[in-house]
Parts: C-alpha cells; sequence; structure tokens
C-alpha cells in the first residue's frame, strides 16, 4: 500500500510539473526571449535545483492540516491513497476540460475529503487549514497582482523615453527586458521548484509517518526529495513540448517589460511564501500578476469575465477534488477489493482522459491557466506607422 | 496570528520585486542612452549601466541566500 501511495503521489507530482510548465516558460517563450526548447529544459533543470532548496512547505503539508500522531488520530496510507486520487482525477479533468486549475488546492481538497470520509469531520485542522491554505490562496494573487501593476509602471515610468526638447517619444529601446526575461523566468522555475515540489514531498512524508516508518514531525528524507524534484522535472520537461504548439497566441501581446515585472513579482511572492511555509498555487500567483502587469501597462484593458471565470475555477476545485477524494476513501473503506476497485477505476480513467486529450483540439491541454490570465487581458491596437514602436524591434540587433 | 505573516510576505514580494525591477530598467534606460548615437553621452553612463545590472543581479543573489537554509545555518 505505502509503494502504491508513493508512486501514485510521484504521478501526481509528474502532472504537477506539466500542468505548470506554462507558468514560468509562457511569457519569455511567447515574447522569443528564449527558444521552447531551450526554456523547458531550463524550467526542468530549476525545478529540479528549486526542489532542493526549501522544505518548508513540505513540512506544512505533511505537519498541519490533517492532525496525526500524537493527538490520537492516525492518518491511514489509505487516506492519502484517496485523497490523491481525488487530486489526480481532478488534475486530468480540469487539463482535458481546459478549466484553469491549481493543482495544489486539488491536493488539499482530495486529502480533506479523504479525510472526512474516511476518519470523520475532526480529523482536519481547519485553523491550520485556514491559515496555511485558504488565506495565502486569497492573498497571493491580489499581493503578486498588486506588485506586479506596480513593477509594470515603474518599469514602464523609468524607461520612456522623451525628447526634452520637443516632447516627442523617442524610441524606446526597452529589448533590454527581453534578455531580462530569461533570468526572472528561470527564479519562477526555481520558485516553482521551491514550493510545488515541496506539496509530493509532504504528502510522501505524511504516508511513511502514518506507516510507522518515520517520526511524526520530523520533515522528508533525502531520497523522497531526490524522487519528488526527480518527477517534478521530468514533468516540466515533457509538459513543455505541449505547451510550444499552443502557448504563441495567448501571450504575445505582453511586452518584455511587462512580463519581466509580472516574473519577478511571481517568483518574489512565490519565494517569499515557500520561505514561510505557505503552500499556495503557483498558477494563482502567475495569472493573478499577469492580470497585474496588465493593468500597470498603458492601453490595455482586463477582461474580467475571463477573470471571473479563473476566479470560479478556483473556488470548485477544492471542494470538487474533495468529493473525488471522499467517495475514493468511502471505497477504499470496505477493503482490499475496495482498493484494488478505487486503483483499477483510477487508473483507467486517467488512461481515458489522456486518450482522450490525444483526439481533442490541441488547445485544452495544459498551458491553460496561464494562457486564460493572458486573454483577460487585452490590448488595444496599436496605432499603426508614425510612432517609433514601443516594442523592442529596434534592439537586439 | 498569521495577519504578520501575510504582512511580511506581501512586503516581502514588494520589496524585493521592486529593487530587481528599478535596478533593471535603469540599467535598460542607461543602455539605451549610452546606445544614442547623435548626442555625445558622459563616458560613466554605460559603466553606470553595468554596475545597476550588477546590482539587481546581486540583489537576486542575496535574495536566495537569504532564502536557502543552507546558507542560514
Amino acid at each position: 500500500m505505502v509503494a502504491l501511495v508513493i508512486s501514485l503521489a510521484l504521478f501526481f507530482d509528474f502532472t504537477n510539473g506539466f500542468h505548470d510548465t506554462a507558468n514560468a516558460m509562457a511569457t519569455p517563450i511567447a515574447t522569443g526571449a528564449i527558444k521552447p526548447k531551450t526554456a523547458v529544459a531550463l524550467a526542468a533543470a530549476l525545478n529540479l535545483v528549486g526542489a532542493f532548496l526549501s522544505t518548508e512547505v513540505a513540512k506544512t503539508v505533511s505537519g498541519g492540516i490533517i492532525r496525526e500522531g500524537s493527538e490520537g488520530i492516525q492518518i491511514t496510507p489509505d487516506i492519502v491513497f484517496a485523497g490523491l486520487m481525488g487530486a489526480i482525477l481532478w488534475n486530468m479533468v480540469t487539463w482535458l476540460k481546459g478549466l484553469p486549475s491549481s493543482s495544489s488546492h486539488a491536493l488539499f481538497g482530495g486529502l480533506i475529503g479523504a479525510a472526512i470520509a474516511g476518519i470523520g469531520i475532526h480529523s482536519v485542522n481547519f485553523e491550520s487549514l485556514m491559515q496555511k491554505v485558504v488565506l495565502p490562496a486569497l492573498f497571493a494573487p491580489l499581493i503578486a497582482g498588486g506588485v506586479a501593476y506596480l513593477c509594470t509602471r515603474l518599469a514602464y515610468a523609468l524607461t520612456s523615453r522623451h525628447d526634452p526638447e520637443t516632447g516627442d517619444k523617442l524610441t524606446q529601446k526597452r529589448g533590454g527586458f527581453r534578455t531580462g526575461q530569461i533570468f526572472t523566468s528561470s527564479l519562477v522555475a526555481l520558485a516553482h521548484g521551491t514550493n510545488d515540489a515541496q506539496k509530493t514531498m509532504g504528502i510522501i512524508t505524511l504516508v511513511l509517518i502514518a506507516a510507522g516508518t518515520q517520526q511524526a514531525g520530523s520533515g522528508p528524507q533525502w531520497w523522497v526529495i531526490t524522487a519528488c524534484a526527480l518527477a517534478i522535472a521530468l514533468g516540466t520537461y515533457a509538459g513543455g513540448w505541449r505547451i510550444i504548439r499552443t502557448m504563441g497566441a495567448g501571450l504575445t501581446d505582453v511586452k518584455p517589460a511587462q512580463g519581466f515585472a509580472a516574473e519577478t513579482s511571481t517568483a518574489s511572492a512565490i519565494l517569499a511564501s515557500s520561505h514561510l511555509g505557505f503552500a499556495l498555487s503557483t498558477t494563482q500567483v502567475a495569472s493573478g500578476s499577469v492580470i497585474g502587469s496588465g493593468l500597470g501597462r498603458r492601453g490595455t484593458s482586463v477582461r474580467w469575465g475571463t477573470a471571473g471565470r479563473i476566479a470560479v475555477g478556483w473556488l470548485f476545485t477544492l471542494p470538487a477534488a474533495g468529493i473525488v477524494g471522499a467517495l475514493t476513501a468511502l471505497l477504499v473503506k470496505t477493503g482490499v477489493i475496495g482498493v484494488v476497485v478505487a486503483a483499477i477505476a483510477g487508473t483507467a480513467a486517467v488512461w481515458y482522459m489522456f486518450i482522450h486529450s490525444r483526439k481533442s483540439h490541441v488547445g485544452h491541454h495544459n498551458a491553460v491557466e496561464v494562457e486564460e490570465a493572458g486573454h483577460a487581458v487585452q490590448f488595444r491596437k496599436k496605432k499603426p506607422a508614425g510612432k517609433p514602436s514601443k516594442s523592442t524591434k529596434d534592439v537586439q540587433r | 496570528m498569521k495577519w504578520l505573516e501575510v504582512v511580511t510576505v506581501a512586503g516581502a514580494t514588494l520589496v524585493a520585486a521592486v529593487t530587481v525591477v528599478v535596478l533593471y530598467s535603469l540599467g535598460v534606460r542607461l543602455t539605451a542612452i549610452a546606445g544614442d548615437v547623435r548626442e555625445s553621452n558622459p563616458a560613466w553612463v554605460r559603466p553606470l549601466a553595468y554596475a545597476c545590472f550588477g546590482l539587481c543581479g546581486a540583489a537576486v543573489l542575496f535574495g536566495l541566500y537569504l532564502i536557502i537554509p543552507y546558507f542560514s545555518k
């Protein structure tokens, strides 16, 4: 059972990786700062490094949300199994449907649902849940968005060049930001590793604690860290290839200066939260930043309808994954047959969705979240000719 | 109370992002000035631009240094 859960957790880590490559690498690919192949490889490598950097979030996941050990409530590998099932299935469904969602919230939702159905409502530490999951989920995108707005304003104010006598616009020469994007997007990938890989580490640690092979309250073991880092890096690398096909269109309107500001804000927000052990959703932070930077640049309007749709998707993730997790937990409770049924049903569902995704339109794939955020920010068409281009054609010769 | 931590995250994010963006933007601006053909610029513009980029990189590395537990032991 433990081995089964660990492999399931690593698979979740893998889906998480390919779900989220877009967060870091969508903008630089769109602005042409990095070639897609390089970008994906870079993101994978940095995710790997990031996973080793900090284990604060893993401790939050393994120690905070579900009461374990000393307080008398034993969380069993069965529960974690059910929770992971909920998370993976919800991840796959949203991925297939193109609904924007957060893999982190799917994970928490699945676990909470499974714990409630399998043990009882008293097993969930709601206080810790509020403080470490719900509050960051509300605030992180707002913080990132606000900071991105400010940074975009600053970046444009500092680099806008006017002729001192006539007041005409000079060539803006903002191409330097494109080079900068290589570094900021790398930082986002790194930050993603420090936050998202940790969640799986936390889960595996939770299982090991539950199975009695590890002491309660201790951090993840080194082989767990290594396995999770590798799984998320592999996922990132695999996911990138799908993004290349569709990503071009969604975010092309994001200018390098904006992308730079948005990515800096995303990376700062995620790294700061990781450091404090907040398990927030990288997807939500990245979307918040993109919208914020869209608001910060003149001549853009945000499509609040799309933004609202993203928000609704966020609201649904936790309960929906929770319900799947709860159902699986009830099934698992019936005994070995239940576990087998759940495992087979889960695998079949994942395979079905995977095969189905192969058939369906490319637009329905994992890059959706950030792409949607990109769509939410609509740009007015630039006035043709006459004025010197604000863009970056003139540099990088 | 977790509000303090929320404020900490907000503050840290703001300070870090603004520092990086301002320094980098200044660097871009100064590079642009240094690249102007027709005007004669003081000789310090380009070095200053590089200094800005350098400081920006240093700020990022310092931020990572603060976060990685290995160094703070």
